[in-house]
């Protein structure tokens, strides 16, 4: 099943016993993007930017956006074979990734358990890390107010995210969603204590990118990232807090870029 | 009509700037706890227990809380075990265990088996979830909470009705030899009891296998669904609920005159719901606690938040019952009309209720109100 929508394509596979939802657009080298644990499904400036550069992939992860959720998936390393799954389904033998915050985690395991399969790996903001010193907020119990103050830097763009008034279907959108980061993130909180002891594995060329104001994690998450994976580096987005893709879609994607770019230009994917 | 008297134990002692507070859970510091305090609470506590044998109930309830000023006990085994041996008539209701909340089961089965052949076999057993709050306060995943709750009640169930050693290999638990020591006293097992707040699958699970079903504080409107859809789960079970597997758990504050009783019962009803009961709402609704179905129903009945019921509200709706004796037999009889309950959990101690005050409640309660309901059901 397929149709148009404006500049992409959406899609539904059946993968994993449900149906999957995936928006596509786009030419060039594939890129497959991984969102973040809330905001799925939306067809935002910054995918129109991406698209403009690659073939942009974006799948729902199961239970968010308009994906089914699969009971089996409950824990990280389920999320990493439903998509090496999905890999398989589209036809991919190896892709760019792109990830941000979940995604950005993700995006690290799937580059740990078959590193042939990422070209090349972009973390924007990503949790994933077991840093003691360096908690991660809890957004679970966060309330709508104290979400955007946690979350952007730019109030006002904030509530254009988080409604404060929010209305029935978009409660229930976000119950299912925050649920299925539970499973995910609960406990351990946001990390897998194993994660940074198998980062060596990861063999792509990586770009970690951090907003310059991320209140939800710190810093020190995306300088152990750097520290940890062979061939990193980690720039700073200007004026932004935990979501780059929403606060500064230009800077970012225009990040992306210069770093494809230099992969490029060095011949080296 | 059978009376248990229930018991919080609240911390009464909140900080000045409580109202500031976003909660009575999870982030009120523990250093709002004086544990010398403490000491005369709890002592103080189980000796108002421990006074309803005297006055005839039938029963007394300790429950299971977090990490919270509103019930200050998070083992109510423990409480139990105390109680067991200054009492020797009354049934003992425990109403925890918060089965998702304990990594093993077995413990649950063990204690409770212990606390049945240490009581001669007086000992209630309730099942419960535990609220939104304590998955934040125990780190365990809410998404996992029903079906934790589902497998380590059936383990337990089996752990008590079945000779071991036997093997259980569940998604949760994973067991070679359970064969639990002692066994429960009474046979097949303790009666179950199952605290809920108005789930259509719970009220289901509850009837199937005829345990007594507890309400928990809402107005009687509410209530009166929830009872029709345990007996409702009854009947498609292919029997009729009786009354006394139906409860409820109710606030009750008696004074010698309808003025009296207001004027001080006001202020006890309000610590319970707008201070005791204050809650963070993305606290006390964690992910995956509920279904996707369960939290749609929930957004569309449009229930608020305990504190923003005023106190007048609060009595009119059924939260609470206050006033002269004469007007709670009243107000009791008129309800258990409405519902169709058999069995009344009084709060009789109720938020920051000084001691004399508990004990004049309980005494006026016991001589002035559950005589009346006796006579009725042996009438009948």
């Amino acid at each position: 099943m397929s149709g148009q929508n404006g500049q992409h394509v959406a899609q539904h596979l059946d993968l994993g016993g449900g149906q999957i939802h995936l928006m596509r657009a786009g030419a060039g080298e594939e890129l497959l993007f991984l969102h973040p644990a809330a905001g799925a499904g939306f067809w935002l400036p910054f995918h129109a930017l991406l698209a403009e550069r690659f073939d942009l992939i974006s799948p729902d992860h199961p239970g968010f956006g308009e994906s089914d959720r699969l009971e089996w998936i409950d824990g990280m390393e389920d999320l990493v074979y439903f998509y090496l799954d999905l890999l398989e389904e589209l036809g991919l033998e190896s892709v760019h990734v792109v990830g941000a915050s979940l995604g950005g985690w993700l995006a690290a395991e799937l580059a740990v358990h078959q590193p042939s399969k990422v070209r090349s790996l972009v973390m924007v903001d990503p949790i994933g890390l077991d840093l003691p010193e360096h908690p991660v907020e809890d957004m679970f119990g966060m309330n709508p107010d104290e979400l955007r103050a946690a979350l952007f830097v730019d109030q006002e763009l904030a509530l254009q995210f988080i409604s404060p008034e929010p209305t029935l279907d978009m409660l229930m959108r976000a119950f299912k969603e925050k649920t299925s980061f539970a499973r995910l993130a609960w406990n351990p909180f946001c990390c897998n204590p194993k994660l940074h002891r198998r980062l060596h594995r990861v063999t792509a060329p990586t770009l970690i990118l951090w907003g310059s104001d991320d209140r939800l994690v710190p810093l020190a998450h995306g300088e152990h990232y750097r520290e940890l994976i062979a061939d990193a580096r980690l720039e700073i987005i200007d004026d932004c807090g935990h979501a780059p893709l929403l606060e500064q879609p230009g800077p970012t994607v225009e990040a992306i870029g210069r770093f494809h770019a230099e992969l490029a230009a060095k011949g080296a994917c | 009509m059978q009376f248990f008297m229930f018991h919080l134990m609240p911390y009464p002692y909140l900080p000045e700037d409580f109202d500031e507070r976003e909660s009575a859970w999870v982030t009120l510091p523990n250093t709002t706890y004086d544990p010398t305090v403490g000491t005369g609470l709890y002592n103080r506590y189980l000796d108002e227990l421990e006074y309803a044998e005297q006055l005839g109930f039938d029963g007394i309830c300790v429950n299971e809380h977090h990490q919270n000023a509103y019930g200050t006990m998070p083992s109510p085994n423990l409480m139990a075990a105390a109680l067991v041996r200054r009492t020797e008539r009354l049934k003992l209701a425990i109403v925890g265990n918060g089965l998702p909340l304990r990594d093993h089961p077995l413990r649950v089965a063990e204690e409770v088996a212990m606390l049945d052949v240490i009581s001669g076999g007086r000992i209630i057993s309730g099942f419960v979830r535990g609220i939104g709050d304590e998955y934040f306060s125990m780190s365990i995943d809410p998404s996992t909470s029903r079906e934790r709750y589902s497998e380590a009640h059936d383990l337990i169930i089996k752990a008590w009705t079945t000779e071991g050693p036997f093997r259980w290999i569940g998604k949760h638990y994973r067991l070679n030899y359970v064969n639990v020591w002692p066994r429960p006293l009474q046979q097949p097992h303790p009666p179950i009891w199952i605290p809920a707040f108005g789930s259509t699958e719970t009220m289901t699970w509850a009837a199937e296998r005829h345990y007594t079903y507890l309400s928990v504080f809402a107005p009687s409107k509410l209530l009166k669904r929830w009872f029709d859809g345990y007996r409702a789960g009854a009947n498609a079970a292919g029997y009729e609920a009786p009354r006394d597997k139906i409860g409820i758990l109710l606030p009750i504050y008696v004074a010698e005159t309808e003025k009296e009783a207001h004027a001080e019962g006001r202020q006890y009803v309000t610590w319970l719901y707008h201070k005791g009961l204050k809650h963070k709402f993305e606290h006390l609704f964690p992910p995956g606690y509920m279904t996707d179905h369960s939290w749609g129903r929930f957004l569309q009945s449009g229930l608020g938040a305990y504190s923003d019921v005023s106190y007048e509200d609060l009595v009119k709706q059924g939260y609470a019952v206050v006033g002269s004796p004469a007007t709670v037999r009243e107000r009791l009889a008129e309800l258990a009309e409405e519902l169709g309950f058999g069995l009344v959990n009084a709060l009789l101690h109720i938020g920051d209720m000084p001691h004399d005050h508990t004990i004049r409640n309980m005494e006026l309660f016991a001589r002035e109100v559950m005589p009346h309901f006796r006579t009725q059901s042996a009438a009948a």
